[in-house]
């Protein structure tokens, strides 16, 4: 028998799932936030550059235009006018929580250009924008009093005649399974982008609330659009912030020119980052690269401006590179960087189960498109976190506490124990995992065809079959990291699948989506969303009409 | 790369006590030392427990001491740290340990993070806009505010070296972000917590904060910083420590009068004239003094030249015409 644990569970401790938490308190739910972290180590600390949403007088139709031409027309424009509208007043609220947004000369909030933007709208701290918004969201955690239970590992959903009820949680402190029940549940896990090698993801973004939906036949929308950043710095996922592009720092090829003022002559290095992305990868392609890197140069900004706007990037340059930002060429190249997809939700999260709800990064309600504008996935994260929260727990009171048995957490302790029983002397998930990243690099990357998307479908596929023989090495218990891991290659691998079988269902090329075998946009047959739905021999692509209200579809450029 | 890590183990669930175990590794040049565990556990020791989360040395979570010192074992690099082919990995000090490099931040950081009500406690200002700054008034804040919460100040704070219970330079760090965020309405209320036992005036200023800070954010000044506002509110001291209020009046009113300190007076005064025990507490330290001439003696105190200048001085400082 699950026991009770709240009203709403909201699985991940980031800026969505905090912001959701917070919501459904302030609705007097009873608020169990559940992370497989602590929640000031989640993944929305990386988000360095800034939050959008368009000044006090000025219009947020600018923002949602620019949101819909960087998504190449994908986006749901209910969706995005959602998010625009309700952008300026949530960075209001997080000014009001506490956060310590730049100024400017007359105090009122500074906004920095980011790529994709036609005039400035993200808000900043500095270069650490997710990290002050993380942290003034867990201080607002303390202070509602939700319930915190850091460092607990989801395995499976609690899904009884129809509805989804809680999940299954292994407590990393003890290693033990427990069945958690719930009248409503908020997935906020983040992305999935570890299914590449090298990605920008942190340890912990194996897309694990995307599988679990997706075990739940909730379908994924868009999975096919991957973003890269053009401004990684090799091992690691180590990452220069964008927020160097919006302070005006330029990129360069080996022979000095600034290689994006040609594919965007309006923006250059503001560009969206598909664009940006591909002009790099043609531009080592044609052995313009020094050392299969372009330099990224902010010298030119000065030594104050890099101190005062730069710290945390040059601190990261240092350590990966060596290199000092204000005084060197820094050589970057492009990395994978984020999904735009995700587990399909409408305006308010809630995804076709009942009791299951999405937001943040982990969530598509088709506000991005095609490629996410920079600066847009903060603002994601409090608007439609805000939503979800509160959805989730007006829907809390309408259920009766969950009932059921406890077949499916027996169901799960079973598995890992089997799971721990393959793990001596099996083929090693370590590999598993390297393998995974490599092949998608290769072959679903930022460059794709037809050819190579079936290799990557029949390889992840391949790659699920060895899984299922394989298992971790550790012995299971407190803080098995092995096993965590083990668990979430599992996740990852889901992801991956949908990602391959998307991106080879959409024959055109369309925002961060670059067929090399169908290099145009084509409206007439694919101005539609892909669904990845889980069958019985893997994922099936199903299609869903795209929202098109005010910004009919025009030719992209920039 | 050929390195011997030397890592300490322990497991609080068998209570055994900690040991050191070897391992010999070939790590790629450049190898981090988050690396080298996470290849510990993957080809060599899956019980191994260790935590990370960001990679890139921005949250704060894969604290370690290498080679004796505090570091985010993500960004520090083997080949900059081995020393003769060998590094050692254990937990930071004064940390209980659950397991191997996992520790109780409960324990050790996070209650006392949660003891400075450590959210903004709001002054007003319409909710439908922001709230009208200026960049200086913002600068140290968030300066103070961009804490990773590693546990590293804390973990070179000599003063929770010997007491667990000071509520230490990184919980004093969050508390500077609300004391002197232009919002927060509270500043006397929680500069007043801030003075009870354990807390700002425990600090013995050594410094060690600012040096084990790895984002230079000098914990230590920023507890220089709170105490100052502190006396300039008015808080001289917390309910349950009222010593140290006694021992600002002395010191205050001493070199007021006599242009220096009265020592024998400030230790006396600090503890109360009617508090025997306190004053029995004093008792050897003074008889030790006496033996080596060294007892100040409060009636011998005199005057030094230009008293009256000093006097002036501290009166103009606190306000008052001269």
């Amino acid at each position: 028998m699950p026991e009770l644990i709240a009203d709403v569970l909201v699985v991940g401790g980031g800026a969505a799932g905090m912001r959701a938490a917070i919501e459904a308190r302030k609705q007097g739910a009873e608020v169990v936030l559940l992370s497989k972290v602590h929640p000031l180590r989640s993944h929305t600390i990386t988000a360095h550059a800034g939050i959008n949403g368009a000044p006090a007088g000025g219009a947020w139709q600018a923002h949602a235009l620019d949101t819909v031409r960087a998504g190449d027309w994908l986006n749901d424009q209910d969706a995005v006018e959602v998010l625009c509208q309700e952008a300026p007043r949530a960075i209001i609220e997080l000014d009001h929580m506490g956060a310590l947004f730049n100024r400017d000369g007359q105090g009122h909030l500074d906004r920095r250009r980011l790529g994709g933007q036609s005039a400035p709208l993200a808000c900043y701290v500095n270069d650490m924008t997710g990290h002050y918004i993380l942290h003034v969201l867990y201080e607002q955690i303390l202070k509602s009093a939700a319930k915190c239970c850091d460092e607990w590992f989801v395995t499976a959903l609690l899904v009884d005649s129809g509805a989804c009820r809680g999940v299954i949680a292994l407590e990393l402190l003890t290693g033990k399974l427990h069945a958690l029940g719930a009248r409503a549940v908020v997935l906020a896990t983040g992305g999935g982008v570890r299914a590449y090698e090298p990605s920008t993801g942190s340890l912990g973004t194996t897309g694990d609330g995307v599988a679990l939906a997706y075990r739940a036949d909730v379908p994924l929308m868009d999975m096919e659009q991957v973003q890269f950043h053009p401004l990684g710095l090799g091992r690691n996922g180590g990452l220069a912030s964008e927020a160097t592009l919006g302070e005006g720092a330029h990129l360069f090829n080996k022979e000095g020119q600034r290689f994006a003022q040609a594919v965007a002559p309006g923006m250059a290095e503001l560009a969206p980052r598909d664009l940006l992305v591909r002009a790099a990868l043609a531009e080592l392609e044609a052995g313009r690269g020094v050392d299969g890197a372009l330099l990224l140069d902010a010298r030119h900004l000065g030594k104050d401006r890099v101190m005062t706007r730069l710290p945390q990037t040059r601190e990261v340059v240092k350590a990966f590179t060596g290199k000092d930002l204000a005084a060197d060429p820094v050589p970057v190249r492009p990395i994978a960087h984020r999904l735009m997809g995700g587990i399909h939700t409408d305006l308010n999260g809630a995804t076709p189960l009942p009791g299951l709800y999405a937001a943040g990064s982990c969530a598509s309600t088709g506000a991005h498109g095609a490629t996410r504008l920079g600066g847009n996935t903060l603002a994601e994260a409090v608007v439609f976190g805000r939503r979800a929260g509160t959805a989730a727990a007006a829907y809390a009171k309408t259920v009766a506490a969950p009932r059921g048995s406890d077949a499916l957490l027996k169901d799960e302790e079973r598995r890992i124990a089997l799971a721990l029983s393959k793990g001596k002397g099996g083929e090693s998930d370590v590999r598993l995992r390297e393998e995974l990243g490599r092949l998608m690099m290769e072959k679903a990357g930022i460059s794709r065809d037809a050819a190579g998307l079936q290799e990557a479908v029949r390889g992840v596929a391949a790659l699920q079959g060895r899984y299922a023989q394989a298992g971790p090495r550790g012995p299971g218990g407190a803080f098995d990291g092995g096993l965590v891991a083990f668990l979430e290659l599992g996740y990852t691998l889901e992801v991956a699948w949908a990602i391959a079988a998307a991106a080879l269902a959409r024959a055109e090329s369309r925002g961060a989506h670059w067929r090399r075998d169908h290099p145009e946009r084509n409206d007439a047959e694919w101005l539609r969303h892909t669904l990845v739905v889980r069958g019985a021999e893997g994922p099936r692509v199903e299609f869903r009409p795209v929202t098109v209200r005010q910004w009919r579809p025009e030719r992209r450029a920039y | 790369m050929q390195v011997t890590f030397k890592v300490t183990r322990y497991d609080r669930a068998t209570g055994e006590k900690p040991r050191v175990q070897s391992y010999a590794l070939d790590l790629p040049e450049g190898a981090t030392i988050l690396d080298g565990m996470m290849r510990i556990r993957e080809e060599q020791d899956p019980t191994l427990a260790f935590r990370a989360a960001c990679l890139r040395g921005v949250c704060g979570e894969c604290t370690m001491r290498v080679n004796k010192s505090g570091k985010l074992a993500c960004v520090t690099r083997v080949a900059s740290i081995a020393k003769n082919n060998e590094v050692t990995v254990e937990p930071i000090r004064y940390i209980p340990v659950i397991k191997d490099l996992v520790f109780d931040m409960e324990a050790f950081l996070w209650r006392k993070i949660k003891a400075v009500e450590p959210w903004l406690k709001p002054n007003g200002g319409a909710s439908d806009r922001e709230h009208v700054l200026r960049e200086e008034e913002l600068a140290e804040v968030r300066k103070a505010m961009s804490c990773y919460m590693c546990g590293l100040c804390d973990e070179g704070c000599t003063v929770i070296a010997v007491d667990g219970g000071f509520l230490g330079p990184a919980a004093l760090t969050k508390a500077y972000r609300f004391v002197f965020d232009p919002r927060d309405h509270a500043r006397v209320e929680r500069l007043r917590h801030l003075s009870e036992p354990k807390g700002m005036w425990d600090c013995t200023h050594c410094f060690e904060a600012n040096g084990h800070c790895p984002r230079g954010i000098n914990p230590t000044d920023r507890i220089f910083d709170l105490r100052d506002e502190s006396i300039r509110r008015g808080v001289k001291s917390g309910a349950a420590n009222q010593q140290v209020a006694r021992h600002y009046d002395s010191f205050v009113a001493s070199v007021k009068k006599s242009g220096w300190l009265d020592e024998g007076r400030l230790a006396i005064e600090s503890e109360g004239w009617t508090n025997v025990a306190g004053l029995l507490e004093l008792l050897p330290t003074a008889v030790k003094a006496l033996q080596r001439g060294k007892l100040p003696m409060p009636y011998l105190h005199r005057s030094r030249p230009g008293a009256e200048q000093i006097r002036r001085i501290i009166e103009r400082a606190e306000g008052k015409p001269s």
